[in-house]
Formats: C-alpha cells, sequence, structure tokens
C-alpha cells in the first residue's frame, strides 16, 4: 500500500488525525490546567447614579438588580486545580469559597461558600458556561449591598 | 540469438533515431556483424520507405491549409475572461488536488471554533447560554432567591441576610428550593 503516491488517502488519514489530535488535545488542556475564578465584588447602592466604567461589560447584568449605583470595589483573580478550594476575602469580614468540581458539556460546575467569620451564610452549587458568570447579591455594606460577580473559565 | 531477439526488438527505435548513444552504438556493431539483423534493418527500412511514400501520396489530396488556418485561428483567438479563469482555476478542481480540501476545511472549522477562546463571545455574543444552573441552594436560616433573566441570560442568587431573626422568630425553615 503506498499511501505516499496516493493523495487522496493521504489526505483522509491526515484528516482523520487532525480530528483526533484536536479532540484529544482540547480534552487533555481542559483536564490539567483547572480553573480561573474571577471574583468582582460590587457595591450597590441608590446613594447615586454612578455606574463605574470597569463594570461595563455587565451592565445590562447589572441592570436586573434594580439599583441605582454601581461601583467595583474588589476584583480579585485566582487559579484554582479542579477540586481545590479558594477563597476570597469579601468586605465585611465575610469569606467566599469557591471549590471547581467538574466540567462537562462546557459547563463548569461550582460548589460556592459564603461565611461571615465562621458562620456560613449561603451553600450552592452552581453550573456556569466555561467564561460565563452568575451575580451573588444581598449582603449588607455600607449604604448598599455588596454584589459578587462570580466567573470561571478554564482553557 | 538471445542478442539477435534484442536488437531485433530495438531496430525499430534504432531507425527512427529514439536510441541513445551508446544504445544505438551497439545496435549498429551488431547489425554490421549479423546478417540476420541486417535483413531484419533492410526489411523494416523498405516497409518505412513504402509506408512514408504511401502516406505522402494520400496526404497531398488533403486540404491541410484550412486546417492549420483554423488551429491558428484558435490559438490566437482571444478568450473571455471567465474562460481564461476557468482555465486557470481548473487544475484546482482535479480529484487528486481537491482532496486538500478537506483536511484545509477542517481546519478552517477549528479555526472558527477555536477563535471563541481568544475572543469569547464574537460568535452570538458573551451572554449566549449563560444561564447558571443553581443545582443546590442552602441558605442557613437565610431567606434565598434565585432569579434568571432572559434576555441577559443573567443567573442571581440573593441571599435576604437581614430577614434571619424574622424567620427565627416565626420558625420558617429557609428556602431550600432553587426553583423559584
Amino acid at each position: 500500500m503506498n499511501l505516499l503516491g496516493n493523495p487522496p488517502r493521504l489526505t483522509l488519514l491526515f484528516s482523520f488525525w487532525l480530528l483526533l489530535s484536536s479532540g484529544s488535545l482540547d480534552a487533555a488542556e481542559k483536564g490539567q490546567q483547572g480553573v480561573q475564578l474571577n471574583i468582582g465584588t460590587i457595591l450597590a447602592s441608590n446613594e447615586s447614579d454612578d455606574f463605574d466604567p470597569k463594570l461595563s461589560k455587565i451592565k445590562n447584568q447589572l441592570e436586573v438588580i434594580k439599583y441605582r449605583s454601581y461601583r467595583l470595589i474588589k476584583e480579585e483573580n485566582q487559579k484554582v486545580p479542579w477540586n481545590g478550594n479558594a477563597a476570597f476575602e469579601i468586605p465585611g469580614g465575610r469569606t467566599l469559597m469557591v471549590m471547581p468540581q467538574e466540567y462537562r458539556n462546557n459547563r463548569i460546575s461550582l460548589k460556592v461558600r459564603l461565611l461571615a467569620g465562621e458562620k456560613p451564610l449561603l451553600d450552592t452549587t452552581v453550573r456556569i458556561r466555561n467564561r460565563g458568570n452568575f451575580l451573588l447579591g444581598g449582603p449588607a455594606h455600607e449604604e448598599g449591598v455588596l454584589i459578587l460577580s462570580i466567573s470561571a473559565m478554564t482553557q | 540469438m538471445k542478442d539477435c531477439e534484442v536488437i531485433e526488438s530495438s531496430l525499430g527505435a534504432w531507425l527512427d533515431g529514439e536510441l541513445d548513444r551508446s544504445e544505438a552504438e551497439r545496435v549498429r556493431i551488431h547489425v554490421q556483424e549479423c546478417p540476420s539483423c541486417l535483413g531484419e534493418k533492410e526489411r523494416l527500412e523498405r516497409l518505412q520507405a513504402s509506408l512514408k511514400g504511401v502516406l505522402e501520396g494520400g496526404a497531398s489530396g488533403l486540404a491541410f491549409e484550412p486546417f492549420w488556418d483554423g488551429v491558428r485561428q484558435r490559438i490566437l483567438e482571444r478568450k473571455p475572461w471567465h474562460a481564461r479563469l476557468w482555465d486557470w482555476a481548473r487544475p484546482a478542481f482535479y480529484p487528486q488536488r481537491l482532496a486538500w480540501a478537506i483536511p484545509l476545511v477542517i481546519v478552517f472549522l477549528l479555526g472558527i471554533l477555536s477563535l471563541e477562546q481568544f475572543f469569547p463571545g464574537w460568535r452570538w455574543g458573551l451572554n449566549r447560554g449563560n444561564v447558571a444552573a443553581v443545582d443546590s441552594i442552602d441558605g442557613h436560616g437565610f431567606n434565598v432567591a434565585v432569579f434568571r433573566e432572559s434576555k441577559t441570560k443573567t443567573t442571581v442568587i440573593w441571599l435576604f441576610e437581614d430577614q434571619e431573626d424574622e424567620n427565627e422568630s416565626s420558625g420558617e425553615s429557609a428556602s431550600t428550593d432553587s426553583s423559584f
């Protein structure tokens, strides 16, 4: 069987190899590299009409919550291995613990725990799209409330 | 004898001048020394001469001039641009070359898919499919609300921290259902 002398057969083999390698590389990368977590802490209030331009990317999401003013007061990134725990300090003596659990169907499963000191306030398990986010809000802070934008990304 | 068979098979090519120099020399020397091959050579020469005479006699009756005029005209004729373009592109559609289109298409599609990695949201917007699925939720005594906004695909979990006292006094359990 002379493969080199048969361009169509060689092409089909090359195509097959290309598909296999792209799929396996993708899966391998996603499996190994863990998750990049991004937590944006936003102070929402009705004290003014100011909108922090740093929040422009999620402006339409924040508009779902009917406050007049939004200010990004903290942003933190952490790279976490699968089933590893990441702790984020939230203003007001609170802590946000996030554990990425699994990646399936382009969705990342996150176990999220919000604590006030040692006291748990909320435990939830959420599946978000890769590079997607969800908002966790409600804790009072200064003259408003805190909204946490929790996003996760795996390569 | 075997030599003669080989030489005889090369005689036609030799007479037509199609052999390389060393081969032609080998045939020439053999023909000079071998009466049988010499005879065969002379027979071929006579045959060629007869054929030439017949062809030339027949061809003289044919009108070659209009034929060559037509060929010349077709060579000099300027084709329309689309015909020239097709002439230029046609080799690319030969089956052997067309086969390379398969990996090319695959590479192109993989490229499109990987663009999402470098330019998130370029295809369908950042919020496409952004609705989060809440598998479980526990407010530890606080009221919790989950709401989704379909237009912006936003999922919000809201913790009613200031209602703890009210819940405790009324004895109601906190909401643990994510489906409202």
